[in-house]
């Protein structure tokens, strides 16, 4: 593995902790509404509560990055990013777009 | 009614506490919280120092479709739908968590809410008695509040398709306040109870 690979890791591990940590911290504080601001069902949610540090830290130390884009769709991405629209609305657009996308997957999960 | 006891009561003021610092309006302190409507009064005069406003309730489905109402209503009713989904609680407790979400999210914003309690609280009852729908955006897949019954294909949302005066009515809550009051649709005192199309404002 070259050098710069292994500097990539570093980074792309970084961020998963921070993330993991961030993300414990939430459902710790307050469990339905970090669901809501991670997009994360309940069972994953009471997962993240009770990892303990040593478990953040050997899941983070990865490849790859834990945490992927919610924006999946190349249309909602466009419209939100938009030209020209000020953060504000951008902003109300994404969190519109974010609850509804939580329960999307949740209704398909249900209706598979 | 359960028999009374002095744990529920103190749950009760604890509830009427927190709906009236959130904005509450005493008829739906009275129709959510158990308490006589003479401590209500008192304890809302404790807390904000003032009388509760008198006046109807605001009855009409027209305000939620104003073009930064609207987008404040769907913001609000996309975060009230995954709380009742996703939380067991009671109703109360999911629209003060909801309500308070959509706060921080505006505090978050750097902009000022548009949505009171009591409107949001209206809206809930208008989605209940299916006044209201939420409508898919056919741009951005989003899901914003419409009126019932409205035609659903082609939808596109006032953030795809912003009116195009809209732009220019910023000065966040003044100007919403004057574009409300300009189309006359308050609906707090009296007024026009919905005339159907009478006044559609797209």
């Amino acid at each position: 593995m070259s050098v710069a690979n292994g500097e990539i890791s570093r980074e792309i591990g970084d961020i998963n902790l921070a993330y993991m940590l961030l993300a414990q911290k939430l459902v710790k504080q307050d469990r339905v509404a970090a669901m809501f601001r991670l997009g994360v069902s309940s069972e994953l949610a009471d997962m993240l509560a009770s990892m303990s540090l040593a478990q953040i830290v050997k899941l983070a130390a990865s490849n790859f990055l834990l945490c992927s884009f919610r924006l999946n769709e190349h249309a909602s991405m466009s419209a939100v990013v938009g030209e020209g629209k000020d953060t504000m609305l951008q902003q109300a657009h994404m969190s519109i777009l974010m609850s509804a996308r939580s329960l999307q997957t949740r209704k398909t999960a249900v209706a598979a | 009614m359960t028999r009374k006891s002095v744990l529920g009561e103190v749950r009760e003021v604890q509830l009427a506490i927190q709906l009236i610092q959130l904005g509450a309006r005493l008829q739906f302190l009275e129709s959510e919280v158990g308490l006589s409507r003479e401590r209500l009064i008192r304890l809302y005069k404790e807390i904000k120092g003032v009388s509760p406003p008198k006046g109807l309730l605001p009855f009409s489905t027209d305000w939620y479709m104003t073009w930064l109402a609207n987008i404040h209503s769907s913001m609000f009713y996309n975060m009230y739908q995954f709380m009742k989904i996703h939380s067991d609680k009671e109703k109360v407790w999911i629209l003060i968590k909801s309500y308070k979400l959509y706060l921080q999210q505006i505090a978050a914003q750097d902009s000022e809410p548009i949505l009171d309690f009591t409107r949001a609280y209206t809206m809930v009852r208008f989605f209940d008695s299916d006044m209201l729908q939420l409508s898919t955006c056919c741009r951005c897949s989003g899901q914003f509040v419409a009126h019932a019954h409205d035609h659903k294909s082609g939808y596109v949302c006032v953030l795809c398709r912003p009116p195009s005066r809209a732009g220019k009515a910023r000065g966040a809550k003044r100007a919403a306040a004057g574009e409300v009051a300009a189309l006359g649709i308050e609906g707090m005192g009296f007024g026009v109870e919905t005339a159907p199309g009478g006044t559609g404002l797209h």
